[in-house]
């Protein structure tokens, strides 16, 4: 029987991830025997801990949440073959715009004042990034580093006000004053920090989907991706690509910062959103910078991550072995080499 | 070092400061003639400056702690280069990859090693200051040449004679070759990623020279030290034409850039994060205006 193109495709996919991911895990495990004194322990508490009891898997799903949207902001990118690396300074700008107008908000029902809340942190992150892609358009300034360079000032910006002007003194953190608790996301989960969110995650990662795969936009916006001159020979405008993909990219960013506050923290602490926009890159490339694929690709980095927390706090290591088993997982997971089949235009992740 | 000795402290700091970002864009700039992206600066300046200082203080030698920290790099930017040549990983990736394992790595082996993952001090020597009398007595411009440490002076070395290698041997002309069209240096019977990966390598070297010159002035490391140099240095080659000289200008005023604000804390009331902010946002705008420039320049 034939083989066909596709499936081909697919099944070297898998194999080529699943190489990825073994050997990631290997590395995991060496690390952990080189720098644990009791290694066994560690390796039970960073590859099962997330499973051993409600509060953990709650959370772990509850880390993904951002993470999906981050991912999402990425693929869109990455699909129009745009690069948004300023996804950390679009999460946390996000993240502090939502609290602050939470703040701001006299003490009225929850639901009008949350939806300002999202759009504004969803605003936020789609400016912050739409002046790299307008950048793009305009004058041809690289948008992969302005959308760096850009976020790596509004962090600082957004420390100013969190440890200075908006500084909560009763706090020992720093951190904003709390938000109103009718601005809470409904926990789902408990005692785990996992709350209704989710159902927007996943809800996100559909509209996504439709709008890449169903609509018109979507099209020209996968076109553009593909090969930017044959779209222009097409009649695609596509300087209206270069800056669309920018702006959704950076709106899912400020989102998810929105999300994480509302969500999780309550609270606009200093660095909380600290690696969600570097990891969302990672997630969006297991993906294949499919939207649906995000969905699993997120809670997977998100178990790397409870993992690593699980055996600092259960064992003798730091956190930060999470980093360096994600970067191995950055490092293969566009490796043609073992990705047998599948093709990949010159520049496009 | 004693400022007041200096006629203009802030150009003399200025050529102190930009000296990381001088190193790191020169080698950089041969990834870059070989036609390679190369956003893994930043981590492999971290590798050089955790390690060299690392080493410096286990061995309590400066010379070894410097060629420890280089080897580290060189092996960190091998790893790059071996991911993204031979597995045929996308280079932007790998690079990303590159600076996420450097500082997640850094803390993790500082953790380990010294059960701190904050700044870690430790008891070597201070990088002895060089003079050259002759260079004190040209005016004015003598006053920024003298009195800065071994491894400034090294540095202007290092740009020489990549400007000489650059253009001035049949290595150079290859490497430049490949950036231009890889094709035709295969068809001349020549592997192109053996000069990619020479471009990676170099680059490896000269940012673990920058990293330690970063953490040896200090004698401490503190995590992320590099603070976006590496990605400051990638915008000098592109603001420097490509060309070690105009990398020599768009580094001094990234210096000079850093220096001022260095000032400017002491001498106005300025909150510190926005101090820490202002390399990234002059940056961003001598960017955008080099790409303004180019843009009307390419029109006309």
């Amino acid at each position: 029987m034939k083989r066909t193109r596709w499936g081909g495709e697919l099944l070297a996919g898998i194999v080529g991830l699943l190489i990825t991911l073994g050997i990631s895990f290997a590395v995991a495990v060496v690390l952990i025997v080189l720098l644990s004194r009791q290694p066994l322990t560690t390796i039970y508490y960073f590859f099962v801990g997330p499973f051993t009891n409600k509060y953990y898997f709650g959370n772990m799903l509850n880390t993904a949440i951002p993470l999906v949207f981050t991912g999402l902001g990425i693929a869109v990118a990455f699909k129009s073959s745009v690069f948004n690396l300023g996804g950390e300074g679009q999460v946390y700008a996000g993240g502090l715009v939502a609290t602050v107008i939470l703040l701001a908000l006299p003490e009225t029902g929850g639901y009008p004042g949350g939806v300002l809340a999202l759009a504004a942190a969803l605003g936020t992150g789609a400016c912050l990034a739409g002046m790299s892609g307008l950048l793009k358009m305009k004058w041809d300034t690289d948008e992969l580093i302005s959308s760096f360079l850009i976020s790596s000032a509004v962090i600082f910006f957004v420390n100013y006000f969190i440890t200075g002007p908006l500084d909560d003194p009763a706090s020992s953190m720093l951190a904003t004053n709390a938000i109103g608790s009718q601005y809470h996301f409904l926990g789902i989960f408990p005692p785990s920090k996992l709350d209704i969110s989710a159902v927007l995650a996943a809800l996100a990662a559909g509209l996504v989907f439709f709008l890449m795969y169903y609509t018109h936009w979507g099209y020209e916006m996968r076109m553009c991706g593909l090969n930017r001159e044959f779209s222009r020979y097409g009649g695609i405008n596509v300087s209206t690509y270069v800056v669309l993909p920018m702006i959704l990219s950076g709106a899912l960013h400020g989102l998810a910062g929105g999300v994480a506050i509302m969500g999780t923290y309550h609270v606009a602490v200093k660095e909380f959103s600290f690696g969600m926009g570097w990891n969302g890159i990672a997630v969006a490339l297991i993906a294949r910078n499919n939207p649906l694929g995000v969905l699993p690709a997120a809670v997977f980095f998100a178990y790397l991550d409870a993992g690593a927390k699980a055996a600092m706090l259960h064992s003798d290591v730091t956190f930060e072995i999470a980093a360096v088993v994600q970067s191995v997982i950055f490092y293969l997971i566009t490796a043609q080499a073992l990705y047998g089949y599948m093709r990949y235009r010159k520049g496009s992740p | 070092m004693n400022e007041q000795s200096f006629t203009f402290p802030l150009l003399h700091n200025a050529v102190g400061i930009m000296t990381p970002f001088l190193l790191a864009a020169t080698g950089g700039l041969f990834t870059e003639l070989a036609g390679m992206l190369n956003i893994a600066l930043e981590g492999l300046m971290l590798a050089g400056a955790f390690f060299s200082v690392v080493f410096a203080g286990l061995t309590g030698s400066l010379v070894l702690g410097v060629l420890l920290g280089i080897a580290s790099a060189v092996l960190a930017a091998a790893l790059f280069g071996a991911v993204s040549l031979n597995l045929k990983a996308n280079v932007f990736i790998s690079g990303l990859a590159t600076n996420l394992l450097a500082s997640g790595l850094t803390v993790v082996l500082s953790f380990q090693l010294f059960g701190n993952k904050g700044v870690v001090r430790f008891e070597i020597p201070q990088l002895p200051a060089l003079s050259i009398p002759a260079l004190a007595r040209i005016p004015v411009l003598g006053d920024l040449l003298i009195g800065h440490n071994v491894l400034v002076y090294l540095s202007w070395l290092i740009v020489a004679l990549a400007a000489l290698i650059i253009y001035r041997t049949p290595f150079g002309l290859r490497l430049r070759g490949t950036g231009l069209n890889a094709a035709t240096i295969t068809s001349l019977g020549l592997r192109p990623r053996r000069y990619q990966m020479a471009g990676i390598l170099i680059s490896g070297f000269t940012c673990g020279l920058a990293g330690a010159l970063l953490t040896l002035k200090l004698s401490a490391f503190v995590p992320n030290i590099t603070s976006g140099r590496g990605w400051i240095a990638l915008v000098a080659i592109y603001l420097g034409n490509k060309t070690p000289w105009g990398i020599v200008i768009a580094s001094f005023i990234f210096g000079l850039a850093e220096s001022l604000s260095n000032y400017a804390q002491g001498a106005i009331n300025i909150p510190a994060d926005f101090i820490l902010a202002f390399p990234y946002l002059i940056t961003v705008l001598a960017m955008i205006g080099y790409s303004i420039w180019r843009h009307y320049r390419s029109r006309s």
